[in-house]
Protein backbone atom coordinates (compact mmCIF):
# COMPACT_ATOMS: atom_id res chain seq x y z
CA UNK A 1 0.00 0.00 0.00
CA UNK A 2 1.26 3.38 -0.72
CA UNK A 3 0.85 6.65 1.77
CA UNK A 4 1.15 10.11 0.63
CA UNK A 5 4.39 11.43 1.75
CA UNK A 6 2.84 14.22 4.28
CA UNK A 7 0.81 11.81 6.35
CA UNK A 8 4.01 9.40 6.25
CA UNK A 9 6.10 12.07 7.68
CA UNK A 10 4.00 13.01 10.50
CA UNK A 11 3.91 9.15 11.50
CA UNK A 12 7.46 8.93 11.60
CA UNK A 13 8.19 12.57 13.26
CA UNK A 14 8.13 11.61 16.44
CA UNK A 15 10.11 8.37 16.37
CA UNK A 16 12.85 10.19 14.14
CA UNK A 17 13.30 13.33 15.52
CA UNK A 18 13.65 11.45 19.29
CA UNK A 19 16.46 8.76 18.02
CA UNK A 20 18.25 11.29 15.56
CA UNK A 21 18.22 13.78 18.38
CA UNK A 22 18.84 11.57 21.55
CA UNK A 23 20.63 8.27 19.68
CA UNK A 24 22.27 9.19 16.59
CA UNK A 25 23.24 12.88 17.48
CA UNK A 26 25.20 11.69 20.62
CA UNK A 27 27.23 9.39 18.75
CA UNK A 28 28.73 11.76 16.46
CA UNK A 29 29.06 14.23 18.79
CA UNK A 30 31.41 11.46 20.81
CA UNK A 31 33.71 12.05 17.93
CA UNK A 32 33.77 15.84 18.36
CA UNK A 33 34.31 15.44 22.26
CA UNK A 34 37.03 12.60 21.99
CA UNK A 35 39.16 15.09 20.03
CA UNK A 36 38.60 17.85 22.43
CA UNK A 37 40.10 19.17 26.05
CA UNK A 38 37.08 18.75 27.62
CA UNK A 39 36.25 18.89 31.31
CA UNK A 40 33.24 20.01 33.10
CA UNK A 41 34.54 23.78 33.45
CA UNK A 42 35.92 24.09 30.01
CA UNK A 43 32.57 22.30 29.02
CA UNK A 44 30.09 24.99 30.62
CA UNK A 45 32.55 27.73 29.88
CA UNK A 46 32.67 26.79 25.91
CA UNK A 47 36.35 27.21 26.00
CA UNK A 48 37.48 23.59 24.84
CA UNK A 49 40.20 23.23 22.50
CA UNK A 50 40.78 20.80 19.84
CA UNK A 51 43.81 18.60 20.78
CA UNK A 52 43.87 16.29 18.01
CA UNK A 53 44.61 12.79 19.06
CA UNK A 54 46.36 13.42 22.12
CA UNK A 55 42.76 12.23 23.96
CA UNK A 56 43.37 8.97 22.13
CA UNK A 57 47.27 9.09 22.32
CA UNK A 58 47.13 8.87 26.54
CA UNK A 59 44.45 6.15 26.35
CA UNK A 60 45.87 4.23 24.51
CA UNK A 61 49.12 4.15 26.80
CA UNK A 62 47.26 3.89 29.67
CA UNK A 63 47.98 0.37 31.28
CA UNK A 64 44.12 0.32 32.68
CA UNK A 65 42.71 0.91 29.13
CA UNK A 66 44.74 -2.34 28.24
CA UNK A 67 43.27 -3.98 31.26
CA UNK A 68 39.45 -2.81 30.59
CA UNK A 69 39.99 -4.42 27.12
CA UNK A 70 41.10 -7.67 28.01
CA UNK A 71 38.51 -7.88 30.76
CA UNK A 72 36.14 -6.80 28.42
CA UNK A 73 37.23 -10.05 26.20
CA UNK A 74 37.56 -12.26 28.78
CA UNK A 75 33.54 -11.41 30.33
CA UNK A 76 32.05 -11.84 26.80
CA UNK A 77 33.54 -14.84 25.89
CA UNK A 78 33.18 -16.89 28.76
CA UNK A 79 30.02 -15.41 29.57
CA UNK A 80 28.52 -16.01 25.88
CA UNK A 81 29.97 -19.25 25.66
CA UNK A 82 29.00 -20.96 29.10
CA UNK A 83 25.29 -18.98 28.87
CA UNK A 84 24.83 -20.63 25.59
CA UNK A 85 25.88 -24.06 27.01
CA UNK A 86 23.47 -24.01 30.23
CA UNK A 87 20.77 -22.34 28.20
CA UNK A 88 20.63 -24.75 25.51
CA UNK A 89 21.01 -27.85 28.46
CA UNK A 90 18.29 -25.75 29.75
CA UNK A 91 16.10 -25.80 27.18
CA UNK A 92 16.62 -29.72 26.63
CA UNK A 93 14.85 -30.39 29.85
CA UNK A 94 12.22 -28.34 29.00
CA UNK A 95 11.83 -29.95 25.35
CA UNK A 96 9.06 -32.16 26.42
CA UNK A 97 5.66 -32.05 28.37
CA UNK A 98 5.42 -32.74 32.21
CA UNK A 99 3.24 -31.40 35.24
CA UNK A 100 3.71 -27.65 36.55
CA UNK A 101 6.07 -26.80 33.05
CA UNK A 102 4.33 -23.25 32.94
CA UNK A 103 5.27 -22.02 36.19
CA UNK A 104 8.79 -23.31 36.27
CA UNK A 105 9.19 -21.91 32.64
CA UNK A 106 7.75 -18.85 34.68
CA UNK A 107 10.26 -18.95 37.31
CA UNK A 108 13.31 -19.25 35.14
CA UNK A 109 12.78 -15.76 33.64
CA UNK A 110 13.81 -14.10 37.15
CA UNK A 111 16.79 -13.42 36.84
CA UNK A 112 15.95 -11.22 34.02
CA UNK A 113 13.14 -10.06 35.98
CA UNK A 114 15.05 -9.19 38.90
CA UNK A 115 16.21 -5.17 38.50
CA UNK A 116 19.97 -5.01 38.43
CA UNK A 117 20.51 -3.11 41.17
CA UNK A 118 18.72 -6.27 43.20
CA UNK A 119 21.14 -9.25 41.64
CA UNK A 120 24.36 -7.13 41.55
CA UNK A 121 23.64 -6.00 45.79
CA UNK A 122 23.08 -9.86 46.13
CA UNK A 123 26.25 -11.05 44.25
CA UNK A 124 28.23 -8.18 46.53
CA UNK A 125 27.10 -9.31 49.68
CA UNK A 126 26.70 -13.38 48.57
CA UNK A 127 30.44 -13.48 47.04
CA UNK A 128 32.46 -11.07 49.74
CA UNK A 129 34.90 -12.23 51.90
CA UNK A 130 32.85 -13.57 54.65
CA UNK A 131 29.50 -13.63 52.65
CA UNK A 132 26.99 -16.75 51.95
CA UNK A 133 30.06 -18.64 49.54
CA UNK A 134 33.03 -18.03 51.78
CA UNK A 135 31.18 -19.15 54.73
CA UNK A 136 29.13 -22.27 53.07
CA UNK A 137 31.80 -23.59 51.88
CA UNK A 138 34.34 -23.07 55.01
CA UNK A 139 31.28 -25.16 56.80
CA UNK A 140 31.64 -27.94 54.50
CA UNK A 141 35.10 -27.60 55.28
CA UNK A 142 35.85 -27.39 51.30
CA UNK A 143 38.00 -24.79 52.11
CA UNK A 144 40.47 -23.62 54.43
CA UNK A 145 40.49 -19.85 54.26
CA UNK A 146 38.00 -17.34 52.62
CA UNK A 147 38.49 -16.71 49.14
CA UNK A 148 38.67 -13.34 48.00
CA UNK A 149 36.58 -13.70 45.37
CA UNK A 150 36.13 -9.97 44.53
CA UNK A 151 38.54 -8.40 46.38
CA UNK A 152 41.51 -9.59 44.33
CA UNK A 153 42.64 -8.56 41.13
CA UNK A 154 43.32 -12.01 39.65
CA UNK A 155 39.71 -13.27 40.53
CA UNK A 156 37.44 -10.20 40.54
CA UNK A 157 37.06 -10.52 36.69
CA UNK A 158 36.16 -13.86 36.76
CA UNK A 159 33.59 -14.20 39.45
CA UNK A 160 31.70 -11.10 37.66
CA UNK A 161 31.76 -13.30 34.65
CA UNK A 162 30.05 -15.98 36.60
CA UNK A 163 27.33 -13.77 37.97
CA UNK A 164 26.68 -12.87 33.99
CA UNK A 165 26.45 -15.76 33.37
CA UNK A 166 23.95 -16.57 35.50
CA UNK A 167 22.07 -12.95 34.17
CA UNK A 168 22.17 -14.71 31.16
CA UNK A 169 20.56 -18.30 31.81
CA UNK A 170 16.93 -17.07 30.57
CA UNK A 171 17.54 -15.10 28.10
CA UNK A 172 19.58 -17.74 26.32
CA UNK A 173 17.24 -20.68 27.25
CA UNK A 174 13.95 -18.80 25.74
CA UNK A 175 15.54 -18.34 22.70
CA UNK A 176 16.93 -21.58 22.20
CA UNK A 177 14.01 -23.19 23.56
CA UNK A 178 11.56 -21.29 21.33
CA UNK A 179 14.46 -22.26 18.49
CA UNK A 180 13.59 -26.36 19.04
CA UNK A 181 9.94 -25.89 19.33
CA UNK A 182 10.01 -25.01 15.15
CA UNK A 183 11.79 -28.68 14.76
CA UNK A 184 9.57 -30.94 13.16
CA UNK A 185 7.93 -33.98 15.64
CA UNK A 186 8.64 -36.47 12.58
CA UNK A 187 12.66 -35.83 12.37
CA UNK A 188 13.03 -37.49 15.91
CA UNK A 189 10.09 -40.04 15.39
CA UNK A 190 11.86 -41.32 12.41
CA UNK A 191 15.67 -41.75 13.44
CA UNK A 192 13.56 -43.79 16.72
CA UNK A 193 12.57 -45.98 14.44
CA UNK A 194 16.49 -46.38 13.00
CA UNK A 195 17.23 -46.61 16.80
CA UNK A 196 18.84 -43.40 17.40
CA UNK A 197 19.96 -42.84 21.26
CA UNK A 198 19.13 -39.62 23.29
CA UNK A 199 21.98 -38.08 23.11
CA UNK A 200 22.83 -39.16 19.10
CA UNK A 201 19.36 -36.95 18.81
CA UNK A 202 20.58 -34.51 20.25
CA UNK A 203 23.74 -34.28 18.36
CA UNK A 204 22.33 -34.97 14.83
CA UNK A 205 19.13 -33.20 14.96
CA UNK A 206 18.73 -30.50 17.58
CA UNK A 207 22.11 -29.12 16.58
CA UNK A 208 22.25 -29.02 13.11
CA UNK A 209 18.43 -27.62 13.36
CA UNK A 210 19.17 -25.03 15.51
CA UNK A 211 22.11 -23.73 13.89
CA UNK A 212 20.46 -20.43 12.03
CA UNK A 213 19.24 -19.92 15.55
CA UNK A 214 22.15 -20.56 17.75
CA UNK A 215 23.79 -18.06 15.35
CA UNK A 216 21.38 -15.50 16.13
CA UNK A 217 21.75 -15.63 19.77
CA UNK A 218 25.50 -15.64 19.25
CA UNK A 219 25.51 -12.72 17.79
CA UNK A 220 22.78 -10.95 19.67
CA UNK A 221 24.17 -12.11 22.99
CA UNK A 222 27.45 -10.67 21.81
CA UNK A 223 26.37 -7.44 21.53
CA UNK A 224 24.41 -7.58 24.50
CA UNK A 225 27.07 -8.71 26.74
CA UNK A 226 29.80 -6.15 25.25
CA UNK A 227 27.76 -3.28 26.51
CA UNK A 228 27.22 -4.82 30.36
CA UNK A 229 28.04 -1.79 32.20
CA UNK A 230 25.26 -2.38 35.92
CA UNK A 231 26.85 -5.38 37.16
CA UNK A 232 30.30 -4.42 37.12
CA UNK A 233 29.42 -0.65 38.66
CA UNK A 234 27.37 -2.54 41.56
CA UNK A 235 29.61 -5.32 42.33
CA UNK A 236 33.04 -3.77 42.29
CA UNK A 237 33.10 -0.71 40.68
CA UNK A 238 35.90 -1.86 38.63
CA UNK A 239 38.26 -2.30 41.48
CA UNK A 240 40.43 -3.36 43.56
CA UNK A 241 42.87 -0.97 41.87
CA UNK A 242 40.46 -0.84 38.07
CA UNK A 243 41.42 -4.50 37.93
CA UNK A 244 37.48 -5.28 37.02
CA UNK A 245 36.89 -2.46 34.82
CA UNK A 246 34.98 -3.32 31.73
CA UNK A 247 35.10 -0.70 28.72
CA UNK A 248 31.85 0.47 29.52
CA UNK A 249 32.36 1.55 33.38
CA UNK A 250 36.57 2.52 32.52
CA UNK A 251 35.07 5.15 29.98
CA UNK A 252 32.09 6.06 32.76
CA UNK A 253 34.43 6.77 35.75
CA UNK A 254 36.95 8.54 33.65
CA UNK A 255 34.15 10.62 32.94
CA UNK A 256 32.00 11.14 36.49
CA UNK A 257 35.03 10.52 38.99
CA UNK A 258 37.68 12.43 36.90
CA UNK A 259 35.81 14.68 34.96
CA UNK A 260 37.70 13.59 31.99
CA UNK A 261 34.65 13.43 29.39
CA UNK A 262 37.44 13.83 25.95
CA UNK A 263 38.99 10.91 27.02
CA UNK A 264 35.97 9.06 28.06
CA UNK A 265 33.97 9.69 24.69
CA UNK A 266 37.67 8.47 23.15
CA UNK A 267 37.18 5.24 25.20
CA UNK A 268 33.17 5.45 23.54
CA UNK A 269 34.61 5.81 19.77
CA UNK A 270 36.96 2.69 20.65
CA UNK A 271 34.20 0.60 21.57
CA UNK A 272 31.67 1.94 18.56
CA UNK A 273 34.21 0.55 16.41
CA UNK A 274 34.60 -2.87 17.99
CA UNK A 275 30.92 -2.82 17.76
CA UNK A 276 30.60 -1.83 14.08
CA UNK A 277 33.61 -4.29 12.79
CA UNK A 278 31.80 -6.86 14.71
CA UNK A 279 28.38 -6.19 12.98
CA UNK A 280 29.93 -6.56 9.85
CA UNK A 281 31.90 -10.26 10.82
CA UNK A 282 29.22 -11.45 12.01
CA UNK A 283 26.44 -10.37 8.57
CA UNK A 284 29.13 -11.78 6.68
CA UNK A 285 28.88 -14.96 8.69
CA UNK A 286 25.21 -14.73 8.20
CA UNK A 287 25.53 -14.29 4.52
CA UNK A 288 27.69 -17.94 4.47
CA UNK A 289 25.15 -19.49 6.39
CA UNK A 290 22.56 -18.81 3.33
CA UNK B 1 3.43 -35.33 19.27
CA UNK B 2 5.49 -34.57 22.06
CA UNK B 3 7.45 -36.64 24.41
CA UNK B 4 5.60 -36.68 27.54
CA UNK B 5 7.26 -37.19 30.78
CA UNK B 6 5.64 -37.47 34.31
CA UNK B 7 6.58 -36.49 37.93
CA UNK B 8 9.48 -37.69 38.41
CA UNK B 9 10.62 -35.09 35.68
CA UNK B 10 9.24 -32.41 37.25
CA UNK B 11 10.95 -32.95 40.09
CA UNK B 12 14.19 -33.17 38.25
CA UNK B 13 13.67 -29.81 36.51
CA UNK B 14 12.15 -27.81 39.65
CA UNK B 15 15.61 -28.77 41.20
CA UNK B 16 17.60 -27.44 38.82
CA UNK B 17 15.17 -24.06 38.25
CA UNK B 18 15.34 -23.95 42.08
CA UNK B 19 19.33 -23.43 41.80
CA UNK B 20 18.71 -20.80 39.58
CA UNK B 21 15.85 -18.58 41.52
CA UNK B 22 17.67 -19.06 45.17
CA UNK B 23 19.62 -15.65 45.10
CA UNK B 24 15.78 -14.53 45.53
CA UNK B 25 15.06 -16.73 48.10
CA UNK B 26 18.32 -15.76 49.78
CA UNK B 27 17.41 -11.60 49.19
CA UNK B 28 13.51 -12.47 50.53
CA UNK B 29 14.78 -14.52 54.18
CA UNK B 30 17.83 -11.62 54.51
CA UNK B 31 15.04 -8.86 54.97
CA UNK B 32 13.81 -10.51 58.26
CA UNK B 33 17.19 -11.15 59.82
CA UNK B 34 19.84 -9.25 61.64
CA UNK B 35 23.30 -8.03 59.89
CA UNK B 36 24.62 -10.45 62.26
CA UNK B 37 22.38 -13.50 60.98
CA UNK B 38 23.22 -12.54 57.60
CA UNK B 39 26.87 -12.79 58.06
CA UNK B 40 26.68 -16.08 60.37
CA UNK B 41 28.53 -19.13 59.87
CA UNK B 42 27.42 -21.44 58.83
CA UNK B 43 24.57 -19.35 56.50
CA UNK B 44 21.41 -19.85 57.84
CA UNK B 45 18.80 -21.22 55.77
CA UNK B 46 15.78 -19.85 57.12
CA UNK B 47 15.76 -16.93 59.31
CA UNK B 48 16.12 -17.83 63.20
CA UNK B 49 13.81 -15.56 64.70
CA UNK B 50 12.30 -14.03 61.64
CA UNK B 51 11.37 -10.05 62.39
CA UNK B 52 9.09 -7.71 60.08
CA UNK B 53 11.19 -4.84 61.56
CA UNK B 54 13.74 -3.98 58.67
CA UNK B 55 10.92 -4.59 55.98
CA UNK B 56 8.91 -1.92 57.70
CA UNK B 57 11.77 -0.15 58.25
CA UNK B 58 13.11 -0.34 54.74
CA UNK B 59 9.49 0.44 53.28
CA UNK B 60 8.93 3.77 54.76
CA UNK B 61 12.67 4.84 54.03
CA UNK B 62 11.74 4.02 50.35
CA UNK B 63 8.29 5.06 49.48
CA UNK B 64 9.40 8.21 48.05
CA UNK B 65 11.78 6.47 45.67
CA UNK B 66 8.76 4.21 44.88
CA UNK B 67 6.72 6.69 43.52
CA UNK B 68 9.72 8.18 41.50
CA UNK B 69 10.23 4.91 40.29
CA UNK B 70 6.24 4.43 39.02
CA UNK B 71 6.58 7.80 37.78
CA UNK B 72 9.66 6.75 35.62
CA UNK B 73 8.51 3.91 34.22
CA UNK B 74 5.22 4.94 33.66
CA UNK B 75 6.36 8.05 31.80
CA UNK B 76 8.63 6.25 29.90
CA UNK B 77 5.84 3.35 28.89
CA UNK B 78 3.44 6.67 27.96
CA UNK B 79 6.45 8.17 25.84
CA UNK B 80 7.71 4.98 24.24
CA UNK B 81 4.01 4.19 22.91
CA UNK B 82 3.28 7.74 21.38
CA UNK B 83 6.46 7.88 19.91
CA UNK B 84 6.28 3.80 18.43
CA UNK B 85 2.72 3.39 17.65
CA UNK B 86 2.28 5.70 14.66
CA UNK B 87 5.75 4.44 13.17
CA UNK B 88 5.28 0.95 13.46
CA UNK B 89 1.82 1.73 11.85
CA UNK B 90 3.66 3.10 8.46
CA UNK B 91 6.46 0.41 9.10
CA UNK B 92 4.27 -2.23 8.72
CA UNK B 93 1.71 -1.46 6.63
CA UNK B 94 2.87 0.90 3.55
CA UNK B 95 5.52 0.60 1.22
CA UNK B 96 7.80 3.63 0.79
CA UNK B 97 11.21 4.75 -0.80
CA UNK B 98 12.97 5.05 2.88
CA UNK B 99 12.08 2.15 4.32
CA UNK B 100 15.17 -0.33 4.67
CA UNK B 101 16.78 2.68 5.50
CA UNK B 102 14.52 3.75 8.36
CA UNK B 103 14.53 -0.02 9.48
CA UNK B 104 18.20 0.16 9.47
CA UNK B 105 18.26 3.28 11.46
CA UNK B 106 15.80 1.37 14.46
CA UNK B 107 18.29 -1.66 14.63
CA UNK B 108 21.14 0.53 14.61
CA UNK B 109 20.13 2.80 17.60
CA UNK B 110 18.87 -0.53 19.59
CA UNK B 111 22.21 -1.55 19.00
CA UNK B 112 24.38 1.55 20.53
CA UNK B 113 25.38 0.81 24.31
CA UNK B 114 24.04 2.92 27.07
CA UNK B 115 27.10 4.04 28.14
CA UNK B 116 28.37 5.45 24.49
CA UNK B 117 25.02 7.73 24.61
CA UNK B 118 25.53 8.48 28.94
CA UNK B 119 28.60 10.72 28.48
CA UNK B 120 27.00 13.00 25.19
CA UNK B 121 23.92 13.65 26.76
CA UNK B 122 24.85 14.14 30.17
CA UNK B 123 26.57 17.37 28.40
CA UNK B 124 23.50 18.36 26.46
CA UNK B 125 21.05 17.51 29.25
CA UNK B 126 23.10 20.35 31.40
CA UNK B 127 22.70 22.48 28.63
CA UNK B 128 19.19 21.76 28.21
CA UNK B 129 18.72 21.97 31.82
CA UNK B 130 17.41 18.35 32.32
CA UNK B 131 19.60 17.08 34.33
CA UNK B 132 17.51 16.22 37.81
CA UNK B 133 14.60 16.47 36.05
CA UNK B 134 11.97 12.93 35.30
CA UNK B 135 11.31 14.56 32.08
CA UNK B 136 15.07 14.28 30.81
CA UNK B 137 15.29 10.57 32.37
CA UNK B 138 12.45 9.31 30.71
CA UNK B 139 13.46 10.95 27.46
CA UNK B 140 16.60 9.12 27.53
CA UNK B 141 15.04 5.66 28.34
CA UNK B 142 12.99 5.92 25.35
CA UNK B 143 15.33 6.21 22.87
CA UNK B 144 16.42 2.90 23.52
CA UNK B 145 12.97 1.34 24.25
CA UNK B 146 11.34 2.88 21.30
CA UNK B 147 13.24 1.11 18.37
CA UNK B 148 12.79 -2.09 20.78
CA UNK B 149 9.21 -1.77 20.96
CA UNK B 150 8.87 -1.20 17.39
CA UNK B 151 10.93 -4.05 16.51
CA UNK B 152 8.64 -6.12 18.44
CA UNK B 153 5.38 -4.36 17.29
CA UNK B 154 6.27 -5.00 13.64
CA UNK B 155 5.51 -8.95 14.07
CA UNK B 156 2.57 -8.72 15.85
CA UNK B 157 1.01 -5.77 13.45
CA UNK B 158 2.40 -8.30 10.51
CA UNK B 159 -0.77 -10.55 10.80
CA UNK B 160 -3.31 -7.52 10.84
CA UNK B 161 -5.19 -7.77 7.06
CA UNK B 162 -4.78 -5.51 4.71
CA UNK B 163 -7.83 -5.50 3.34
CA UNK B 164 -9.07 -4.02 6.25
CA UNK B 165 -7.11 -0.74 5.77
CA UNK B 166 -7.60 -0.45 2.12
CA UNK B 167 -11.51 -1.02 2.62
CA UNK B 168 -11.55 1.73 4.88
CA UNK B 169 -9.21 4.15 2.45
CA UNK B 170 -12.09 3.68 0.03
CA UNK B 171 -14.64 4.54 2.26
CA UNK B 172 -13.23 7.72 2.83
CA UNK B 173 -11.20 7.59 5.95
CA UNK B 174 -8.22 9.76 7.20
CA UNK B 175 -5.19 7.73 7.71
CA UNK B 176 -5.09 8.97 11.29
CA UNK B 177 -8.62 7.80 11.69
CA UNK B 178 -7.51 4.55 10.01
CA UNK B 179 -4.55 4.17 12.87
CA UNK B 180 -6.70 4.76 16.15
CA UNK B 181 -9.89 3.52 15.11
CA UNK B 182 -8.85 0.47 13.35
CA UNK B 183 -4.95 -0.43 13.90
CA UNK B 184 -4.91 0.20 17.15
CA UNK B 185 -7.57 -1.71 18.40
CA UNK B 186 -6.51 -4.50 16.40
CA UNK B 187 -2.80 -4.57 17.50
CA UNK B 188 -4.03 -4.74 21.38
CA UNK B 189 -2.18 -8.15 22.22
CA UNK B 190 1.03 -7.12 20.64
CA UNK B 191 0.68 -3.17 22.61
CA UNK B 192 0.35 -5.20 25.70
CA UNK B 193 3.45 -7.34 25.29
CA UNK B 194 5.17 -4.35 24.34
CA UNK B 195 4.31 -2.49 27.44
CA UNK B 196 4.92 -5.15 30.16
CA UNK B 197 8.69 -5.39 28.68
CA UNK B 198 9.02 -1.67 28.52
CA UNK B 199 7.94 -1.16 32.07
CA UNK B 200 10.09 -4.11 33.37
CA UNK B 201 13.21 -2.56 31.41
CA UNK B 202 12.43 1.34 32.35
CA UNK B 203 11.51 -0.10 36.40
CA UNK B 204 14.95 -1.90 36.43
CA UNK B 205 17.01 0.68 34.29
CA UNK B 206 20.16 1.44 36.75
CA UNK B 207 22.40 3.70 34.65
CA UNK B 208 19.82 6.58 33.43
CA UNK B 209 19.18 7.45 36.34
CA UNK B 210 22.36 7.19 38.20
CA UNK B 211 23.77 9.64 35.46
CA UNK B 212 20.87 12.28 35.34
CA UNK B 213 19.43 12.51 38.82
CA UNK B 214 21.65 14.01 41.16
CA UNK B 215 18.82 15.12 43.41
CA UNK B 216 18.05 12.69 46.50
CA UNK B 217 14.02 13.68 46.39
CA UNK B 218 13.91 12.70 42.31
CA UNK B 219 15.97 9.64 42.42
CA UNK B 220 14.00 5.97 42.09
CA UNK B 221 14.26 3.02 44.05
CA UNK B 222 17.23 1.54 41.76
CA UNK B 223 19.53 4.25 43.06
CA UNK B 224 17.39 4.53 46.73
CA UNK B 225 18.57 1.60 47.65
CA UNK B 226 22.13 2.93 47.98
CA UNK B 227 20.84 4.42 50.89
CA UNK B 228 21.62 1.21 52.82
CA UNK B 229 24.89 1.59 51.83
CA UNK B 230 26.55 3.95 53.64
CA UNK B 231 30.15 5.21 54.54
CA UNK B 232 30.04 3.74 58.08
CA UNK B 233 29.02 0.19 56.18
CA UNK B 234 26.06 -1.68 54.40
CA UNK B 235 23.05 -1.94 56.63
CA UNK B 236 22.79 -5.26 54.54
CA UNK B 237 19.25 -6.29 56.12
CA UNK B 238 17.33 -3.43 55.11
CA UNK B 239 18.71 -3.35 51.93
CA UNK B 240 17.97 -6.64 51.74
CA UNK B 241 14.57 -6.32 52.63
CA UNK B 242 14.43 -2.84 50.04
CA UNK B 243 15.85 -5.21 47.36
CA UNK B 244 12.60 -7.63 47.86
CA UNK B 245 10.09 -4.66 47.86
CA UNK B 246 11.53 -3.21 44.20
CA UNK B 247 11.70 -6.84 42.90
CA UNK B 248 8.11 -7.69 43.93
CA UNK B 249 6.45 -5.68 40.83
CA UNK B 250 8.30 -7.22 38.38
CA UNK B 251 8.37 -10.52 40.24
CA UNK B 252 4.26 -9.60 39.78
CA UNK B 253 4.45 -9.19 36.51
CA UNK B 254 6.54 -12.11 35.58
CA UNK B 255 4.11 -14.72 37.10
CA UNK B 256 1.05 -13.28 35.72
CA UNK B 257 2.24 -12.27 32.35
CA UNK B 258 5.33 -14.54 31.38
CA UNK B 259 3.70 -15.78 28.17
CA UNK B 260 3.58 -12.29 26.89
CA UNK B 261 7.24 -11.33 28.25
CA UNK B 262 8.54 -14.89 26.21
CA UNK B 263 6.47 -13.86 23.03
CA UNK B 264 7.84 -10.59 23.27
CA UNK B 265 11.42 -11.04 23.62
CA UNK B 266 11.78 -13.88 21.10
CA UNK B 267 9.86 -11.41 18.83
CA UNK B 268 12.16 -9.04 18.86
CA UNK B 269 15.31 -10.87 18.94
CA UNK B 270 14.65 -12.70 15.97
CA UNK B 271 13.56 -9.90 13.95
CA UNK B 272 15.99 -8.12 11.38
Amino acid sequence: MKIPKISLFLFLIPSLALMLIFGVYPIIYNVFLSLKDVNLISYIRGTAQYIGFSNYREILGDPLFWKALSNTAIFTVISIVLQMVLGFLLALLFNREFPLKGLLQALVMIPWVMPIMVSGSFFRWFLSDNGFLNNFLLALNWIKEPVRWITTEKMAIYSLTAVNVWLGIPFNFILLYTGMQQIPEELYESSEIDGATGWQKVVYITLPMLKPVVIATFILGCILTFKVFDLVWIVTKGGPGGASHLLSTFSYSLAFDRFQFGKSAAVLVLMQIIVVLFIGFSNRMKWEER
Amino acid sequence: MKKRAGWKWSALVAVVVALIVSPLYFIAIGGFMSTEEIFYKPPYLFPPEPTLQYYREAFFTLLPYIKNSFILSFGTLLLTLIVALPASFVVTKFEFSMKSSLSFLFAFVQMIPYTAVIIPLFLMFTKMKLINSHFGAVLALSVFLVPFAIIILRSYMASIPSGLIEAALIDGAGYFKIFTNIFLPLSAPGIASVSILVFLLAWGNFIVPLAFIKEESMRPISIGLYVFIGQYGVEWNKLMAGSMIYTIPPLIVALLAGRAIVAGLTAGAFKE
